[in-house]
């Protein structure tokens, strides 16, 4: 990738509506913000190279140098990524009682995490209304405050691109491909700055086939029902077709065709469902609806996943070899349709 | 004593072209005078004022044209002399009342004086009021000097007293705001006394009601005015010609241009061949007069600024005289021989000269003229017009930019006549997207608002200034509220006509005679109207930005902000000082990815300088006044403000 400035990012993302509002050309500058779940550009910048550009996701991600950043090895061309084990695990005994979107999974490994001094505190996406709104959790208490997925996209990285100008340490991260593709390439610090901090010290990856845009799912909803009684969401597996808004009242559906219009233009060149930029990776499993799909794809992973274990946050189990051959058909499908939709917009472009 | 007021006397006072009409209008016994403030005719009501109490004048800074020319008129149907100054422009505001004004005639002396700006060295347009005089029937009278627009504003008073009708005399820039010597004639002593007559017969000038109708026989009457003026035109000494008896080519001209005309005829040295008739009467244009000197040459060029007003009335009484006087070349305007736009001087005249009469003349030797080129595009910075350091301007366009740009969803501003109308460029960051006449923004706004139906959802702003507000905004703001349009009308109060010079308004404390007023509040205006009305100070950005926001979220109806500072360099704030400001070098990002500049480079507060060799920002100790807004636009904090005491 050539790294060029914001003027090109405004060209090649902004202009063709390929923004999944990940948050990583945010908090960097003056120049881009989000407000209310939409990144704007402020004022025109002129520097012919800048963060904002080298850190996007849709500008075209030199993946080799990325892997070997990361993992120390070649790309993995593979849908499911560098990994090193796949298994199933939900939270263990010492988490009972707590409500998750799954498996509790990711609460449990970031508890571990916090606990074992892994980390100092985790980047997380909370929300304010049907708005994601990411913030530091520094304890227990506040990780718990932020469990259950959020649909519409979450501008995380930026919390992670400020912490790095604070030249923070040691912060662990949850997100979704887009998000962790911006923080790999912060991570690699490409306008090679003098004084750079790597702020993050752990990786949770979370599968992802789409997001919402937040102001037309905040629009759609509102004609529908209260937002202020929404407890949580879920996309039920196929052969569905259903959106489901959980309320205080009762379950909402809506059917999937609708929601599915509601997707940023990005979501669909993105050709990473099972975040490869983790140290591990975490979603649903199918059929098991208590249970998460954990890839560890890092030594470091690895060795939270034991810790975890052994202190009794985590439990595992073997992967169901048909459900290892779900996760890569739904992975493959997701890159194939991405690859063929990019190469639409090269085409067009040209 | 203000020199307006000197005693008659032999003595050549060097006055500006305003003092000279001030003075003008005194010698008169103008009684009332009212005006809107605006370039370049705010020294008339000014110096006007500033001698109210020994003169016993009635003076007013009116809410806008239209009222002032009717406050005047009131002094006229009184029986005393009224003045009515007008800034370039300013006619058109006023226009729809004089329509009826000249129907309706006058009784003592009114002259209405419009300052015109022709080139817009300070103004958005170059309006020329010269044909409301053909449009509404009413003499125009035009000053050729500094002199004349003192004679020629006395005359205009005599001349609207004998023909019971209105007289527009118009000054221009260069002659308003240029200085040269006057002679001083009498100021009269007599007391006057008001009376309005209204019981008498219907069709009494003197004592009927002052009313247009009945239409036909109150127009006819108007232009046997009209023919009158021209008969008095005739023997006017304001019209003078100077040149041989028979010139190988005339010049027509009047006003500034024939200060130009005269320097291009001297420095081509074509006393002998060339002649300028200056008329001061331009319309309607004494016929017999014309002819005289249309009968003595062949070729005749008409010098004037913008349109070709005097050449289209010379050119008809031309053709009505053409079987005696027979076929003249007429250069001007319409064969190119003179620019329809702009200010003119004395090398263009050369120019058209050289041009008709086949002379070859080099004004400016090349090499000259390329020196002065490459220094000036070389060897000056590029500057753009921009607020002035401290402006409250500079901060609330910040605030409505940021607000419009983060909500995202094509927002936009309309916008009208003021400083602030500077913010059609970098200096206010782009953000006014149409702009026209004062209150105009918010009428557009109100249309905009309204589009709803066809499917437009970008939020829709206007500004205006203080001033601006109660000169043409309400009328507009009343509609939208009528209307529900969903608009925000941002008022950038600044406490003052600050662009024109700090002259009150209906909203300051006292009026241009420094006399207690009734002061109006413009919240309270906006609420009784029925808007929803908030106030912040437009350099507290987070109030202000989220204020805006919240506005932008409230759909349906009228949303006010008020955003109140008083401006930077207004006689109560100028000179004072809130905070001492300093950069911290180390902390500056400079050009790097992270900030470049914005400080110097966006917000641009001409007290925020670029080292270009540290690469840092630092302040202008000359030139800040220490508002400390720019500490919270640094995005790392390097600005610091230390409070004074």
């Amino acid at each position: 990738m050539q790294i060029a400035g914001s003027k090109e990012l405004f060209e090649q993302v902004f202009d063709r509506d390929l923004c999944s509002v990940c948050g990583a050309c945010v908090g960097i500058c003056p120049y881009f913000k989000v407000h209310d779940g939409k990144v704007a550009k402020i004022f025109d910048c002129d520097l012919e190279q800048g963060r904002c550009h080298a850190q996007c996701p849709k500008t075209g991600v030199d993946f080799e140098k990325l892997s070997n950043n990361y993992f120390s090895q070649s790309y993995s061309e593979s849908p499911l990524g560098t990994y090193q084990r796949i298994v199933a695990a939900k939270a263990g005994g010492t988490l009972t009682g707590k409500q998750f979107q799954n498996g509790g999974t990711v609460t449990a490994l970031l508890v571990a995490a916090l606990e074992k001094n892994v980390i100092e505190g985790a980047v997380l996406t909370g929300a304010d209304g049907l708005l994601p709104v990411p913030k530091i959790a520094k304890s227990t208490q506040e990780i718990l405050a932020c469990v259950s997925t959020k649909y519409s996209a979450a501008h995380t990285a930026s919390l992670v691109n400020e912490a790095a100008r604070d030249k923070q340490q040691n912060l662990g991260v949850v997100g979704t491909a887009c998000q962790l593709t911006g923080i790999a390439n912060m991570r690699s610090n490409p306008l090679q700055k003098d004084g750079f901090v790597d702020p993050i010290n752990l990786v949770i990856g979370l599968f992802c086939t789409w997001s919402l845009d937040a102001r037309k799912f905040r629009d759609y909803i509102a004609g529908r029902l209260d937002p202020a009684t929404i407890t949580g969401m879920d996309v039920p597996p196929p052969p569905a077709e259903v959106f489901v808004v959980k309320t205080s009242t009762g379950n909402v559906e809506f059917p999937l065709a609708e929601i599915r219009e509601l997707i940023p233009g990005g979501c669909a060149v993105c050709p990473d469902m099972t975040a490869k930029w983790s140290d591990i990776s975490v979603g649903a499993l199918e059929g098991k609806s208590n249970w998460n799909t954990l890839i560890i794809r890092s030594e470091r992973g690895e060795k939270l996943v034991n810790e975890a274990v052994a202190a009794g946050y985590l439990e595992l189990d073997d992967f169901p070899a048909e459900s290892l051959e779900h996760l890569r058909l739904g992975a493959g499908n997701k890159q194939e349709r991405a690859i063929e939709k990019q190469k639409q917009e090269e085409a067009c472009q040209s | 004593m203000s020199i307006i007021i000197e005693p008659k006397s032999d003595e050549r006072h060097l006055v500006m072209g305003n003092e000279a009409i001030a003075r003008g209008a005194l010698e008169a016994g103008v009684a009332v005078v009212a005006g809107y403030p605006g370039t370049p005719s705010s020294e008339i009501v000014e110096s006007l004022a500033s001698v109210s109490k020994e003169r016993n004048l009635y003076v007013e800074w009116s809410t806008n044209e239209k009222v002032a020319m009717e406050v005047a008129a009131a002094g006229s149907f009184a029986n005393l002399r009224s003045l009515c100054v007008l800034k370039q422009n300013g006619v058109n505001v006023a226009s729809d009342f004089f329509l009826h004004l000249a129907g309706s005639g006058t009784r003592g002396g009114m002259v209405i004086l419009p300052c015109e700006d022709p080139g817009a060295l300070s103004s958005v347009n170059e309006g020329d009021s010269r044909h409301f005089s053909r449009m509404l029937e009413i003499p125009l009278l035009e000053p050729g000097d500094f002199q004349e627009a003192k004679d020629m504003t006395k005359w205009g008073f005599e001349l609207s007293e004998t023909l019971k009708c209105p007289v527009l005399v118009r000054s221009v820039t260069r002659l308003s705001h240029a200085s040269g010597t006057v002679t001083f004639g009498d100021l009269p002593t007599t007391e006057q006394q008001a009376t309005f007559k209204h019981d008498g017969f219907v069709l009494d000038p003197e004592t009927g009601p002052v009313i247009s109708a009945p239409v036909n026989y109150k127009h006819g009457l108007q232009q046997q005015k009209v023919q009158q003026a021209m008969e008095m035109f005739e023997a006017s000494p304001f019209n003078t010609y100077s040149g041989p008896d028979n010139p190988e080519l005339i010049i027509i001209t009047s006003s500034a241009c024939n200060l130009y005309s005269r320097e291009a005829i001297k420095q081509l040295g074509l006393r002998d061949r060339v002649g300028i008739l200056k008329l001061g009467t331009t319309w309607p244009l004494p016929p017999r007069l014309l002819e005289k000197h249309l009968r003595s040459t062949n070729k005749v060029l008409i010098v004037e600024e913008v349109i070709p007003f005097l050449e289209e009335s010379v050119k008809i009484l031309g053709m009505e005289l053409a079987e005696e006087i027979g076929i003249k070349k007429f250069f001007g305007k319409r064969d190119g021989s003179i620019p329809s736009t702009g200010e003119l001087n004395p090398d263009i005249i050369i120019a058209a000269l050289c041009n008709i009469l086949e002379i070859d003349y080099v004004g400016i030797p090349a090499e000259y003229e390329e020196k002065a080129v490459t220094h000036l595009f070389l060897g000056a910075p590029a500057r753009e017009g921009t607020f002035c350091a401290g402006c409250p301007h500079r901060a609330s366009f910040w605030n409505i930019s940021l607000a419009l740009k983060m909500d995202n969803n094509e927002g936009f501003v309309c916008g009208d006549i003021g400083c602030y109308t500077m913010a059609v460029r970098s200096a206010g960051f782009s953000t006014l997207k149409t702009l026209h006449a004062m209150g105009s923004g918010t009428g557009v706004a109100s249309g905009f608002g309204k589009l709803g139906q066809f499917g437009m959802d970008q939020p829709v702003f206007s500004v205006c200034g203080d001033s601006t507000f109660y000169h043409a905004v309400m009328p507009a703001l009343v509609n939208a509220v009528h209307h529900k349009s969903d608009i925000t009308l941002v008022v950038l109060d600044n406490s003052g006509t600050a662009m024109t010079g700090f002259q009150p308004h209906p909203g300051t404390e006292t009026d241009v005679r420094g006399e207690e007023a009734v002061q109006m509040d413009i919240e309270s205006i906006c609420k009784s109207i029925g808007a929803t009305v908030f106030t912040a100070d437009p350099f507290d950005f987070k109030t202000t930005q989220e204020t805006l926001h919240n506005l932008m979220k409230m759909k349906g109806g009228v949303k006010v902000l008020v955003l109140r500072q008083i401006c930077a360099l207004s006689p109560e704030k100028k000179g004072t000082r809130w905070f001492d400001m300093s950069v911290t070098e180390s902390k500056c990002l400079g050009e790097s990815c992270g900030c470049n500049r914005l400080c110097t480079r966006v917000f641009s507060c001409p007290g925020l300088v670029w080292d270009p060799v540290k690469k840092v920002s630092k302040i202008d100790d000359v030139i800040c006044i220490g508002c400390g807004v720019c500490s919270d636009v640094c995005p790392v904090g390097a600005i610091d403000k230390k409070e004074l005491t």
